[in-house]
């Protein structure tokens, strides 16, 4: 095995999982910042401006207070689930992140490509199903190792809500692949770039059902009710300091997750709007790449807006509402129009 | 369809062959929805609310007591604590008793003050509720709106009385001081622009699916069963019984006044929620009728001694406050110290009803209703 071949496998893999993973975690930590101050502007206040210009130091200073705090854990809790338990969340929330493709390839100067992307395997959207469906097993883990009752219900919640939504999740994803023909994320761009337009008009619904579900998939509200603070405080009522910042920044890597993949499979992901791209890229290709992940990050900023405006707006469903949603809506509703693609497509085909 | 809540479970027939358990649950005295430290004994089985049991007592001060140790006229503040957020209509109801029992004549112009500082206590008062209640529904932004309005109120409070939120308001007899230079003018202000912001409230519920989901067949009691509870204000109105004591029984020239009672008609918590809105609204009218007509000279005060010694006797007078009928039970023996007191708190009385209510219901809606009943603990537990 000669150095190239090392450097192909191990190599610019590791050095890319670095360069993801850092501005993940600062985008995760800045979201919540985001949030805060997104919110506090819809409900006439300020929002945290004390620490650093306009409250940016912000999260450093949350997370080194979380970072400092006592790790308890409770007399009832079984121990060993205890502390693992918000590790199941944070991972997969952060692996998902492999599978997307940022933007089209950096050409170096001697003519190699590199992929803006750490794996682009051809199932890629499956992968990130597959792992933020893995997410769960966290928060149930969570909720009944604590050994209380406010945590096992809103884990129970969890359960029930995350079987309920993930089905229409992945039919509304289903009804891009079809349009798409791919399940890479990188070919799902490619066909919304020969297209000429992007998914949200063909799938206007099924991008209605994701989001819905995306929403729900994230524990946000309306949809918030494994939390519920006013109800059931939620399934991390136990946890403290560190982990409990696990579980928080799962989810609010969730939250950039759904975004992005919301901004890929509907919105054309990098592809820089009003833009011809292959040109652009054939006479420039860097700066169309560098472009394509500034289109991108706006694309995704929108959403989570979008998701921080929900937030801001709705109050909660109630347990037994939020299921009908999911099962005798929302299902209904993405399959028929999976079938209705799918009969398009054929005739279209024809 | 959806709206609808049958209180039925959904029995599987796993039940038949396996057994299954209710489980308890403590809903506070610190639990973020239980409005301060409410404890509610919770019997679930899954998340359905089979029996209810409440536990009171956490906020005792023994305040019907402690007044019966300091002269009438230092015991009004501390009536002021019972309710905190509703501070000005406590202090009428103690005052009101107070002058009942020495029949006294409180002029014209001080009652017209006491309607309009009664009535701006009670918007003060639904609106930290709107947002409270919304809150536990989930809806957050709400607190902040109602939390913005109640500011301008108790501005109002501040540049008259002194004070924000524990004004000490009425002196037995009338009022302190007449409205300050420049407060009408900032008042009409206000009152032009409350009806606006509470339609823009409405948007914000009302119409907004989720809420009525949430609200509408939740938590419904009867009027028969509210009226045998003996709840009273907007919970009880909530049911369709028309009593408010503003109406029923008159009192600082309340009579004078046009405006309207709103009554629900299912007694659910979407009925509680709309009667509190439409008070707002009413209130707004009142203030309004009674700063137009505010005679422009005329007493402040009735003519009272320095040592209040009223007659040996007993008295109770009641005033609508934000939360219901609230009265004052007194009895003098002739001295300068009230000889008993006892208070009927609307707060106390309507979180009887509260069990009711729930039996049936899921978790969220317990939550749901006690934000629908506007308890404050400081007037349950007294």
């Amino acid at each position: 095995m000669n150095f190239q071949t090392l450097m192909d496998v191990i190599g610019w893999p590791l050095i890319k999982i670095v360069i993801l993973l850092v501005p993940v975690f600062t985008v995760v930590a800045y979201l919540v910042w985001f949030e805060r101050r997104v919110l506090a502007f819809f409900q006439s206040r300020l929002g945290p401006n004390r620490v650093g210009p306009l409250g940016l130091l912000q999260p450093v200073a949350d997370g080194l207070k979380l970072l400092l705090k006592e790790d308890i854990v409770p007399t009832n809790a079984r121990p060993f689930l205890f502390k693992i338990a918000p590790i199941f969340v944070m991972t997969p929330a952060i692996a998902g992140f492999a599978v997307i493709s940022w933007a089209l390839p950096w050409v170096t100067p001697a003519g190699n490509t590199h992929g803006f992307v750490v794996a682009d395997v051809d199932l890629g959207i499956l992968l990130i199903l597959a792992l933020s469906s893995l997410g769960i097993f966290g928060i149930i883990l969570g909720g009944w190792a604590s050994g209380s009752k406010y945590p096992l219900m809103g884990s129970l919640r969890s359960a029930s809500q995350m079987l309920a939504y993930e089905i229409p999740l992945t039919l509304s994803i289903l009804t891009v692949i079809l349009l798409a023909g791919s399940f890479r994320l990188s070919d799902i761009v490619a066909a919304q770039q020969n297209l000429g337009w992007y998914f949200l008009f063909p799938g206007l619904i099924a991008f209605g059902v994701y989001l819905v579900s995306a929403v729900a998939e994230s524990n946000r509200t309306p949809f918030d009710l494994p939390e519920g603070e006013s109800e059931i405080i939620g399934f991390h009522t136990e946890y403290s300091g560190m982990r409990f910042a696990f579980y928080f920044v799962g989810e609010y890597a969730n939250v950039v997750l759904i975004s992005v993949v919301a901004a890929s499979l509907f919105m054309g992901g990098y592809d820089i709007p009003f833009v011809k791209d292959a040109a652009l890229y054939a006479a420039h290709p860097n700066l169309a790449s560098v472009l394509g992940v500034l289109s991108f990050a706006v694309k995704g900023a929108l959403f989570a807006y979008f998701f921080i405006w929900i937030r801001a707006t709705w109050p909660r469903y109630r347990y037994d509402q939020l299921l009908r949603v999911g099962w005798v809506v929302l299902l209904p509703i993405a399959l028929g129009n999976l079938m209705l693609v799918a009969l398009l497509k054929l005739w279209l085909l024809r | 369809m959806a709206a609808e809540h049958t209180g039925e479970a959904f029995t599987s027939p796993l039940r038949e062959v396996m057994e299954t358990k209710t489980y308890e649950l403590n809903m506070g005295p610190q639990h973020p929805a239980t409005h301060g430290v409410y404890r509610a004994i919770l019997q679930l089985d899954g998340e359905r609310v089979v029996s209810m049991e409440s536990v009171l007592g956490y906020l005792h001060r023994g305040i019907e007591k402690w007044a019966e140790y300091r002269t009438w006229t230092q015991a009004t503040p501390i009536f002021d604590r019972l309710d905190y957020v509703g501070a000005v209509l406590n202090c009428h109801g103690y005052v009101g008793a107070v002058e009942k029992l020495l029949n006294l004549e409180v002029p014209k112009k001080a009652q017209y003050i006491r309607v309009v500082l009664d009535e701006l206590q009670r918007i003060a008062n639904h609106l930290l509720w709107l947002g409270t209640h919304a809150l536990d529904v989930g809806a957050q932004s709400m607190l902040f709106y109602g939390i913005r309005e109640r500011e301008a109120i108790l501005d109002l409070f501040e540049a008259m009385l002194g004070q924000r939120l524990l004004q000490n308001a009425y002196p037995i007899g009338g009022v302190r001081f007449d409205f300050p230079k420049g407060w009408v003018p900032v008042c009409y202000r206000l009152l032009e622009e409350l009806p606006k912001k509470i339609d823009d409230y409405e948007t914000l519920l009302t119409g907004n699916r989720i809420w009525v989901q949430r609200t509408k067949g939740v938590g419904v009691i009867s009027a028969k069963d509210a009226t045998a509870l003996s709840l009273s204000g907007p919970t009880l109105r909530g049911s369709g019984v028309n009593f408010d004591v503003r109406k029923a029984m008159p009192y600082s020239s309340y009579e004078d006044f046009d405006f309207e009672v709103p009554l629900g008609q299912n007694g659910d918590v979407f009925d509680r929620y709309m009667c509190r809105i439409r008070e707002m609204r009413q209130s707004v009218r009142i203030i309004r009728q009674a700063l137009d007509g505010m005679p422009a000279e005329g007493e402040l005060k009735g003519k009272v001694g320095r040592i209040i010694r009223p007659p040996a006797g007993e008295a109770y007078y009641t005033v609508e406050a934000a939360k219901g009928q609230l009265g004052y039970y007194i009895v003098s023996d002739g001295a300068e110290k009230p000889y008993r007191l006892h208070i009927k708190s609307p707060s106390f009385v309507n979180l009887q009803g509260i069990e009711t209510m729930c039996r049936g219901g899921l978790i969220a809606d317990v939550v749901a209703n006690i934000g629908s009943l506007d308890i404050v603990l400081g007037e349950v537990d007294r």
